[in-house]
């Protein structure tokens, strides 16, 4: 019994070191400039940036990494070392405490939750540590700049463009992501106002959680209960696209449209271009402008306290041109008809 | 006249008519909330099924763990990983299923007897083995995946391309029958007559039971304990995959982060049957039962479209309900 006790031991410690070994390659790099001190240092130098993201669980979350890691990549001065909190709040207010004292030059944090993190985040601040805060927003003033998209404002160009599309009536289901999420209310409400006046009726509404096979099982139930359906309006691309599976399941997916939100470049975006979405409306992840501030911020520049992200929409005829901002008026190529 | 009573005593006694009777409640409340007729049309019963295989599969191994006095909690994570590895292989490499399949399974099987192995071997608890197991399998899914779903849409740097859907996924979402029943239907079913073949006719699970019952007096009585534990975890690590595989079907991809907290469905649906956590007693046609009790639960609260939290407290009472009952006879 002893020995292969031993042996077994002996094999996951080595394992464990070899994935050490793997993942902290940059480490020593990434600490390295921690003596020379205070952001405003001379060109040529290599700024570190501490990302500390809060669940990388989730393709959008994967996504906004992607984003400030290419950014990053083009400018050479920067190095940006990521951390994943797995949905663990107290584990990313540790983030914020060990970037402090890896002697980051700049944090960037989107949180789980606002309260907790306020604190760790202020005292990084206090201590002269810029910090970006992305996506969901911290109380209090104690950070350098808030960068997100606004969930209202899309839902409520979706209501616009469903009321458009169908003319004024019709029959829609709703599948909404939590409706005990912020997200999942915002989408909800700016689309009720987008719908406005018209006669369009919600007959069926259910929670699938933002998870694709609970939107299959509920579109499931929808298409059983009700013989026509004008369209389906999910509150991310992964719930409109078990809706379509199901529709489809049921030889009915070219009776109603499907329209989604998030317009992720390999999910979204792609569902569109297959035509299975009629539109996708995209909540953009703020990694490239984060990289952007970041730039300004470690060259002392000036920036703004809060941006609010502009997002675009995308339908199989402006795809190829990169999407249409909504509200339309400043839209770049894609404006002709 | 007494004699029928008796007989009819004995009948309410037995798990089976327990676990028909919480079934026949369930389904009566589905007659009574019938939202518009929707629950008497055939539609919504195979779509039921089609969407419970998935997690009956899991319970099936989840009952002869059970049985045998474990319990496995790795088989939602195996699932997540096989339905990763299987859209890598089916779709990303466009192997054959009779490849495919095959490589999946004996994943599953090697996920289950790993934990088989360290419980029999290393006397480690079921709980704390198949927990790291449940850890690790699901980091295995995010690494092989890359964190993203593995699906039609590949990036290359001229845009996305998109490659064909493996038949085998064809195969798994078709209905048959003349659009009755479910492909992943039958793989259920199919699970169940497996493993009621192991537990009721077979030596292998004669001796499950034996040592689910007394597992001192298993072994000294000559059975080979650590071999049957390492089957049963096997047999529940090849049920997962299979689900897995239904699930990339279903899904048309995989996702990395399928499966979370099947595991629970599949323990809640294995004790609704009547089939005892402390192991030695039970049967793989009360997680049948279990399966189709939970399904149309599940079924019946969607077509009304009752919000989360009402289904949650519901589920939650219905699942207390049940066991009660089942624990009522003496």
């Amino acid at each position: 019994m002893r020995k292969p006790i031993a042996t077994l031991v002996a094999v996951v410690l080595t394992a464990g070191v070899a994935v050490l070994a793997g993942c902290s390659k940059s480490a020593p790099e990434a600490a390295a400039p921690a003596e020379s001190g205070a952001p405003s240092a001379p060109e040529k130098k290599t700024f570190v940036i501490g990302m500390s993201q809060c669940n990388l669980g989730e393709p959008w979350r994967v996504q906004m990494n992607k984003d400030i890691e290419e950014a990053a990549k083009a400018h050479d001065t920067l190095k940006v070392v990521f951390k994943d909190a797995q949905n663990d709040t107290l584990v990313q207010q540790n983030h914020v405490r060990e970037f402090m004292n890896q002697g980051a030059d700049l944090l960037i944090i989107s949180p789980r939750e606002a309260a907790p993190l306020t604190g760790p985040v202020a005292e990084a601040y206090k201590k002269g540590i810029p910090v970006i805060v992305l996506d969901r927003a911290l109380l209090g003033e104690d950070f350098t700049m808030f960068i997100g998209a606004d969930n209202r404002l899309i839902g409520e160009a979706a209501g616009k463009w469903v009321r458009e599309k169908l003319n004024g009536q019709g029959k829609i289901v709703e599948l909404m992501g939590l409706q005990t999420s912020v997200p999942g209310h915002d989408r909800h409400d700016g689309f009720v106002k987008g719908l406005g006046d018209a006669a369009i009726e919600t007959i069926f509404s259910a929670d699938m959680k933002w998870l694709q096979p609970d939107a299959q099982r509920e579109m499931e139930s929808a298409l059983a209960r009700f013989p026509k359906i004008d369209l389906v309006y999910g509150h991310n691309d992964p719930g409109a696209y078990g809706a379509y599976l199901a529709a489809k399941a049921a030889g009915r997916e070219k009776e109603m449209l499907f329209v989604g939100i998030d317009g992720l470049p390999h999910e979204g975006r792609v569902y569109v271009e297959k035509g299975i979405l009629s539109v996708t409306f995209e909540y953009p992840t703020g990694g490239r402008e984060a990289v952007e501030y970041a730039l300004k911020i470690l060259a002392g520049e000036q920036v703004p306290r809060n941006v609010v992200l502009p997002s675009r929409f995308f339908t199989p005829e402006n795809l190829a041109a990169g999407g249409e901002l909504i509200g339309g008026s400043d839209a770049p190529a894609a404006a002709a008809p | 006249m007494i004699k029928r009573s008796q007989r009819l005593a004995a009948l309410l006694e037995m798990p089976f008519t327990r676990a028909l009777i919480a079934l026949l409640v369930i389904l009566a409340l589905g007659v009574l909330f019938n939202a518009d007729g929707t629950f008497f049309r055939w539609d919504t019963h195979r779509d039921m099924l089609r969407h419970i295989s998935r997690f009956g599969i899991l319970a099936c191994g989840m009952t002869i763990v059970i049985i045998a006095g474990g319990i496995d909690l790795s088989v939602g994570s195996v699932l997540g990983l096989t339905a990763v590895v299987s859209a890598k292989l089916s779709i990303h490499m466009g192997l054959s299923a009779w490849v495919a399949v095959p490589l999946c399974c004996l994943l599953g099987i090697a996920c289950g007897a790993l934990a088989g192995a360290l419980i029999a071997r290393f006397s480690i608890q079921p709980f704390i083995a198949t927990l790291a197991l449940m850890v690790f399998a699901r980091g295995a899914a995010k690494f092989i995946s890359g964190g993203k779903k593995i699906s039609q849409g590949v990036e290359t740097p001229e845009g996305f391309q998109y490659l064909d859907f493996p038949q085998l996924y064809e195969f798994l979402n078709a209905k048959i029958l003349g659009d009755n029943v479910a492909v992943v239907t039958l793989v259920f079913l199919l699970c169940v007559g497996v493993s009621w073949l192991l537990l009721a006719r077979l030596r292998p699970g004669r001796h499950l039971y034996a040592i689910g019952g007394n597992e001192s007096a298993a072994l000294l009585s000559g059975v080979p304990v650590g071999m049957a534990k390492v089957l049963a975890y096997a047999m529940s690590g090849l049920f997962a995959s299979l689900a897995g595989i239904c699930q990339a079907a279903q899904e048309t991809q995989g996702d990395p982060e399928a499966g979370v907290s099947y595991e629970l469905t599949a323990i809640a649906i294995v004790v609704i049957g009547g089939t005892s956590l402390s192991g030695g007693r039970g049967g793989i046609l009360l997680t049948l039962l279990g399966t189709l009790t939970i399904g149309y639960l599940e079924k019946i609260l969607s077509i009304n479209a009752v919000g989360e939290a009402g289904r949650l407290m519901l589920t939650g009472a219905i699942i207390v309900s049940a066991v009660l009952f089942q624990r009522g006879r003496k």
